[in-house]
Formats: C-alpha cells, structure tokens, sequence
C-alpha cells in the first residue's frame, strides 16, 4: 500500500507536537517498558511506531496523553511540561487528542452512535453537527447499518472501527491510533488509513502504532522503531 | 444546547438506568420526610396549645366563707409574699352567681329557685408569666391551700401535667425521626449515588479519557441528588398536607380539635423543611462524588 502523507520538511511550520527527551518508563517492580528514549514529532505529521510486540509501543502512547507518567526524562505535549500538569490541564490535553485504543475501550452496552458522540458530548458540540459527523464516520468505515447496535454485539474488526470513528469525531489536534488495523482485513484497512489521511490534510498530526509493516512500508513518512524500549533509528 | 443542558440529559440517562432504584430512594425520602414532618407538626401544635393553656393559667382557691375587705388585704400581702402574682380576684357568692349565669344565656332560667348562697366564694390567682414549670405551679398551690378558709385549690393540673409529658415525649420523638431523616437522606442518597457510580464506572473511565471536565462526571450525580432532595421533600410534605385535610375533615367538630385550632405549617416552615431536604439530599451526593470521583 503506497501512502501519499505529506512528510514532515513539506511543511512550513514544523513545531513540535510531541518532544521527548530521554524517557524512561519502569512498571512497578523492574519491568523497563522505555529506556531513554528521545524523538520530536512536529504538527502536521504522520509516524508509525512499530516494534514486536511489548517493545513498548503502547506505553510510549499512554505517555502522550498522560494515562502513565514516565520515571525518568521529559516529554512535552503542545509545549507543556506533562510532569508538571494539573488534572484541568490533563482535561484540556485530552479534548485536544483523539485516541483508538489497542483495546477499543467502548461501551458495549451502548449503541456505536452513542459511543461516538460521548467524545463529542464531552465538548458540548451541537447534536446537529454529532449526527452529521457521526454518519460521515460510519459511512466511511462501512458501518452505517451497525449505528444503533449496541458495541458489544459487534465483532472485534467493527468494535476497533468504532474506535477509530470516536478517536477521529473531533477532528483533533493529534490522533493517536493503537494498532489501528490489527482486527481488520485489507479493504477496511485502506478505508482507515483514507481516513487518517483526510484528517491529516486538515492538519491532524498522526501518530499510528503497528507492527503491520504493509501500512508503513512504502511510505516516505517518519518511522519510530521500538526494540525492546529503545529506539533505533 | 449548552453546557447545563447536556449534564441535565446525562443526569436524565443515569436516572432512567437505574430508575427502580432510584424510585425506592425517593420513596424512602419521601417517607422520612413524612414521618420527621409530621411529629413536627403535632409538636408545633402541641406547643401552640400549651401557649394558650399558659396564658390564661389561674389557680382558684374556694373558701368557705365571705372575705371581709379588710380580710382581703391581708391576703393579698400573703400571696404575694410567696409568689409573683399577675392578678388576684376575689370572687364572692354574688359575682360567681353573676358569671355563671351568664355563662347559662337563655337557660339561666334554671338558677331561679337557687340564688346566690350555694356558689362557694373563690379567690382567682393569676400567677406570673415566669412561673412556668409544673413543679412551681404545684408548689404554688400547695402553699394556696394553707391559706386560713381555703377549702380546695384548683389549677387544671391533671389536664396540664398530660399535656407537659406529652409534649416531652413529642419533643424525643421529633428529635428522633429528625435523625432518622437525617440519616436516611444523607446515606440512602449518597448509597444510590455510589450505586450510579459503580454503573457507570466503565463509562466514566472513558469520559475521563475522552477529557470529560469535572462538571461533566460530577454534575450530573449532583443533579440526582438534589432532585432526590427536591421531590422527595415536597412528596412528603404534600402527603402530610393531604394527610392533614383528611385527618380535619374526618374529626373536624366543634369540640375537640377546635380547643387546639390544629393548624398546617405555616408556608416559611414549609419552605424551610424543603430547603433542609434538599440541602441534606444534595450533601449526600456531594459526600458520594467526594468519596468514589476523586480526581
Ligand atoms: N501496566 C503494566 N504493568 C506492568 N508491566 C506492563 C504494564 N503495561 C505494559 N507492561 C509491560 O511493558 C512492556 C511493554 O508493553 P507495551 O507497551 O504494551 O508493548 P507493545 O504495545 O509494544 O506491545 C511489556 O513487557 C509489558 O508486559
Ligand atoms: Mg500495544
């Protein structure tokens, strides 16, 4: 799959989203998820952040929107020191990020519209515009006819699309997509990716973990390289 | 729609999911509110009768014989060595005949044959205000009846003495449904609003990572609570009320409830019996979101 995002010297304005600086993370009691770990991603980027599975992948996201704090190093978001953040502070952070879960994260007894729009609702946006945005989503990920089913009855490819869909309801600053394409089949993973490029024109920064090397292969986009919590470059 | 209007709606959602809960909860309010609110009432009223009974308390003593004027005087300075007295009358064979026939109206008739000699003389004392307990009063008359002639002294006492117990043990009772209202509002609320957190345990976990603001996890349970509070008061002081109306019209006659002219909260007592439920109902949500959302 050939990717056509625009890569990051394109861009006029290269400020950084995400800056970390020799980021550590150990769990509880000695297991080193990230060891020094330093990068820049600047806006309006894409980047794959590959690696097999427990490099550490999931942990470095988590980082981004404050779910973990590292043990060691510095990492900014949008210029904010996230060791020195306020639970408002976090607040703001996280309305201006959209995340798709590696574990999906929704409600499954509730309808996959209504699990879009909570994300929506949180910013008290208009149930005009919600449904209108909502139904663009669906649409685009092949699942209109699936609105008012409740999530759990889903299959995991169309719970991950739900997912994906309430990551990317707000249009946000940053997307961060968790193995994005782990449950999906080659068709549905195309729309995805068409998506996140649509996102990224309108000046998403994307930051997709995988280690599903045919979404990144040909692309000429940055690519963040985890072994075992070290990058290599 | 704004802000206030989505944490109204999500309010309205957590509400119809645990709605046989939450019926239960109101219930239960409602009813100590009913319970608390009526005790309140009789008491109230209960203290409004004993107002009246006070102030037109008079001890009479009964003489044997007619009080000379000069007589009179000279225990008017004994009574009033004892005690502080308001007023003191004498009535002799003539007034009490007086009075008593004009208490009879049209059936005075009756006392035609009689004349005054059969009415014994009295002496009508009105003691102070200050003289309150039933134990002074008592004490009073017990000195009264020493008085040279004194044949009999008479204060009500019995009438007085159930009326002073009664009110005393009004008075635990109030205080008691008072802490059963207290208890059942603050912890049946703050328990339903544990309850409507564990429901939506999973949810808010997500709203909070979707950057839900504190308003937006804390208000709506808030809103549950103070509606719990709101309803739940005014359904139980409407039960009373109906209760009330329905009790006057059953009983109502001219004698019994009329001597203690029973009377409904006035509307300030009313308002302020909904404000303490609400308060107490919004404080027991507040003491849930404090306690399970810490953020
Ligand atoms: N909450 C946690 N507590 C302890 N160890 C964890 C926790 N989360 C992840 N790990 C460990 O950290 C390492 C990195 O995990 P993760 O970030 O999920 O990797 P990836 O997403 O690349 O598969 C793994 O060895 C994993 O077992
Ligand atoms: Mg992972």
């Amino acid at each position: 799959m050939t990717s056509t995002f625009k890569i990051a010297e394109d861009l006029e304005e290269s400020r950084p989203i995400v800056e970390a600086v020799k980021v550590t993370k150990v769990y509880t009691p000695d297991v080193v998820a990230l060891q020094d770990v330093s990068f820049r991603i600047n806006k309006g980027e894409v980047v794959f952040l590959t690696g097999m599975s427990g490099a550490g992948k999931t942990t470095l996201l988590k980082l981004i929107y404050c779910l973990e704090m590292p043990t060691k190093g510095l990492i900014e978001v949008n210029g904010r020191d996230l060791s020195k953040i306020t639970s408002a502070g976090i607040q703001r952070l996280r309305q201006t990020i959209g995340v798709a879960y590696q574990d999906f994260r929704v409600l499954p007894k509730v309808t996959v519209f209504q699990n879009i729009a909570m994300a929506m609702e949180v910013l008290y946006k208009e149930p005009k515009e919600i449904k209108s945005r909502i139904n663009e989503l669906l649409d685009m990920l092949n699942l209109l006819e699936k609105r008012h089913t409740p999530a759990g009855k889903l299959s995991r490819g169309e719970q991950q699309r739900v997912a994906i869909a309430r990551a990317a309801a707000n249009k946000p600053q940053l997307l961060i997509a968790d193995e994005p394409t782990g449950n999906l089949d080659k068709t549905i993973s195309a729309r995805v990716m068409e998506l996140f490029k649509q996102l990224n024109e309108s000046g998403t920064t994307v930051i997709i973990a995988t280690h599903d090397e045919t979404i990144f292969k040909d692309s000429k986009n940055m690519v963040l390289d985890l072994h075992h919590g070290q990058l290599s470059f | 729609m704004g802000q206030f209007g989505y944490i109204v709606k999500q309010a309205a959602r957590n509400i119809s999911h645990t709605w046989s809960t939450q019926l239960m909860t109101l219930l239960t309010v409602s009813l100590a509110v009913l319970i608390f609110s009526f005790f309140f009432l009789v008491y109230t009223n209960m203290l409004k009768a004993g107002a009246r009974l006070d102030d037109d308390l008079r001890i009479i003593i009964y003489l044997e014989n007619e009080i000379v004027p000069e007589m009179q005087k000279q225990m008017r300075k004994k009574i009033k060595d004892y005690g502080e007295v308001e007023k003191i009358v004498f009535i002799s064979k003539q007034d009490a005949f007086e009075r008593l026939s004009r208490q009879l109206g049209n059936d005075r008739d009756v006392l035609n044959d009689l004349g005054p000699s059969f009415l014994p003389p009295s002496i009508e004392v009105y003691p102070e205000k200050n003289l309150k307990t039933l134990t002074q009063i008592k004490e009073f008359s017990d000195f009264l009846a020493t008085l040279p002639g004194a044949s009999k002294v008479q204060y009500g006492h019995n009438w007085m003495e159930r009326l002073g117990y009664f009110t005393k043990l009004l008075r635990i009772i109030v205080m008691l449904s008072g802490a059963l209202l207290l208890l059942t509002t603050v912890f049946i609320v703050s328990y339903t609003i544990r309850l409507t957190v564990v429901a939506r345990h999973e949810e808010i976990e997500i709203l909070r990572l979707l950057g839900a603001n504190n308003a937006y996890i804390q208000g709506p349970l808030f809103i549950e609570g103070f509606l719990q509070g709101f309803l739940g008061t005014s359904i139980g002081i409407f039960s009373l009320y109906l209760l009330y109306h329905w009790i006057k019209s059953r009983f109502s006659g001219p004698d019994i409830l009329n001597i203690f002219e029973f009377s409904f909260f006035p509307p300030s007592i009313t308002f302020l019996i909904i404000c303490t439920g609400l308060i107490l109902c919004s404080g027991g949500s507040l003491l849930s979101i404090r306690k399970y959302l810490r953020i």
